[in-house]
């Protein structure tokens, strides 16, 4: 009964590249609309915060201005954001409003090509919201070039990390409605208390432990670094840290949501 | 008789405390077409999902399931990559247009972009759907997304076509239409995997049908198998209320089966005569004396009455 010659379906590379091609030309379908805000938002962010609050902030931040420690840390929130967006309510809605994944999951894919695919689309997200956001510090010269080139990547690292914790989360959610939690309880906290609009070593000392659990402290941590062009070797504890998080949310978020497509 | 290409042991599944699929055995032949008849939560979806991996089965049942000599359970892509899948859901990207779905899909078989465009081209003549290459998926009619979901399926030339309600709910024209494309599928050699309500679609199609009711099979065999031997040869339908102490003659009704609804009447024998002498004896009635068809067959195996799960 067996067929004589091997059956040659696609290998690995190829069925998570065909996952993220289909993410990449639905997002690009509507390149004006999804592709202007990432512009858009750093540079409102600036006018506003930047230069409205920060005139009253005189005191140097980590060494730096507080337009220049603000803007690197947009840098990577701006990757945290999407990541979050996108593997909650937009991997919620495919699965389960509009069956995007059903019609997937009948072609030569697996359940776990099909998530595994998703976090890579969520870090490249990332990277471009990134690079969005270091265009607009450039041209405001609030970084340089070309040693913040690589803060792209980092946003890559926090677009994956961000995009596992959220596919985890939407394993558990049965109702769109309870990503307000999500949000409200973890993103926005991170916001503000990950050393993005000031120091975290700022923070009350019984709070610095819990800052240090966060993933976005690491994430602007290393973007930090690479802006600056100053590497302690304590941030090898901060790639650590990211790379392991990938790897460990990354395993529970696909061996949970797997039972949500294939029961 | 041509080879075996999927053969189903003794497969079960339960989700919590349903039974969706129980015992269920089954084998199809190359280049059939094999379909699933039953009501609303029979196991139909079930069974041809766990065909193709989309659902699991039952571990405990020592069952196996073997298509083109793989498991789903372990070679799910194999079988993925000879299977086209038609669910009975139009599940279509809609944030693409018809071209950048087909385009979307043939990368997942990692076709290059010129012999997906060939294919595409292809694939939409094929369909009738030559005109709507770049037409939005939210503009095209019922009958338009359904042949668009098939032309999917198709994309990798697939030696077996499963389809889940392929016309439900459609007009006759893109019924027939469907069931025209299908034939010559099957000319063509593809085997074909069906489920269906529709008793003419199994008629029409199927070279074997096996009706299943509450996860398990009760009939199998060809239409005409299933028409000649399980059901008798003719119906006499009565409508409005009537009471068959009103026929004089008891006897005759001996040799007839009684099927009753709250209007309907339904009397079946193989003799034809002796429904007409009945008829005949039936005062005021409406009456409608015909050859029985697979749906009588269908709801003589399946019962008349709803169950829980419909």
């Amino acid at each position: 009964m067996k067929d004589s010659k091997p059956c040659l379906y696609p290998p690995l590379a190829s069925r998570l590249y065909s996952v993220w091609f289909r993410h990449m030309r639905v997002y690009t379908r509507h390149i004006f609309s999804n592709g202007l805000p990432p512009f858009l938002e750093p540079l409102l962010f600036l006018a506003g915060i930047g230069l409205g609050l920060g005139k009253y902030i005189t005191q140097s931040m980590e060494g730096l201005t507080y337009i220049e420690f603000l803007g690197t840390g947009l840098l990577v929130t701006t990757a945290m954001f999407t990541a979050s967006f996108e593997c909650t309510f937009g991997t919620f809605i495919r699965l389960e409003f509009e069956k995007v994944y059903d019609g997937m999951l009948a072609a030569p894919l697996t359940a776990n090509n099909l998530i595994i695919g998703e976090i890579i689309w969520a870090g490249t997200k990332g990277l471009f919201f990134s690079f969005a956001v270091l265009c607009i510090l450039t041209v405001f010269g609030i970084v340089s070039l070309p040693r913040s080139l690589l803060a792209p990547c980092v946003g890559l690292l926090t677009g994956l990390m961000f995009s596992t914790l959220a596919l985890l989360i939407t394993s558990f959610v049965r109702t769109i409605n309870h990503f307000n939690f999500y949000f409200t309880g973890i993103i926005s906290p991170m916001f503000f208390f990950s050393g993005v609009v000031f120091p975290v070593s700022n923070l009350p000392g019984f709070i610095r432990p819990v800052a240090e659990i966060l993933p976005l402290t690491h994430s602007v941590r290393l973007v930090r670094a690479v802006c600056t062009g100053l590497y302690p070797p304590r941030l090898l504890l901060d790639v650590l840290y990211i790379v392991a998080f990938i790897f460990i949310v990354g395993f529970f978020a696909v061996r949970r949501l797997k039972k949500r497509l294939v029961f | 008789m041509s080879p075996t290409v999927i053969k189903v042991e003794n497969i079960s599944k339960c989700f919590g405390k349903v039974r969706a699929v129980h015992e269920l055995s089954f084998e199809v032949h190359a280049g059939s077409c094999f379909g699933f008849l039953g009501p609303n939560g029979a196991g139909k979806t079930t069974m041809l999902k766990m065909l193709y991996g989309k659902c699991t089965r039952d571990k405990n049942s020592d069952g196996l399931i073997d298509v083109f000599g793989y498991d789903p359970a372990r070679e799910e892509l194999a079988i993925k990559y000879l299977s086209g899948v038609v669910p009975q859901e139009n599940n279509l990207d809609e944030e693409l247009n018809v071209i950048g779905n087909l385009m979307v899909y043939s990368r997942f078989y990692a076709l290059d972009r010129v012999s997906a465009r060939s294919r595409i081209d292809y694939l939409l003549g094929f369909m009738d759907l030559s005109d709507k290459l770049t037409a939005k998926i939210k503009e095209l009619s019922g009958g338009m997304q359904r042949r668009l979901v098939i032309a999917r399926a198709l994309m990798n030339n697939p030696q077996l076509l499963i389809l889940d309600e392929p016309t439900t709910g459609l007009d006759p024209q893109v019924r027939h239409l469907i069931w025209d494309k299908l034939r010559q599928l099957k000319k063509q050699g593809t085997t074909i995997l069906l489920t269906t309500h529709y008793m003419e679609e199994a008629f029409a199609l199927c070279d074997m049908v096996l009706i299943m009711n509450k996860g398990q099979a009760v009939m199998r065999g060809s239409p005409s198998e299933l028409l000649e031997r399980k059901v008798e040869k003719y119906v006499l339908e009565l409508t409005g209320s009537h009471s068959l102490e009103s026929i004089a003659d008891g006897s005759v009704l001996n040799a007839v089966r009684v099927d009753r609804t709250q209007e309907t009447l339904r009397l079946y024998s193989d003799d034809a005569d002796r429904l007409k002498r009945l008829a005949g004896q039936i005062q005021g009635a409406h009456y409608y004396l015909r050859q029985a068809n697979l749906e009588d067959v269908f709801l003589k195996a399946t019962g008349r009455q709803l169950n829980e799960r419909q």
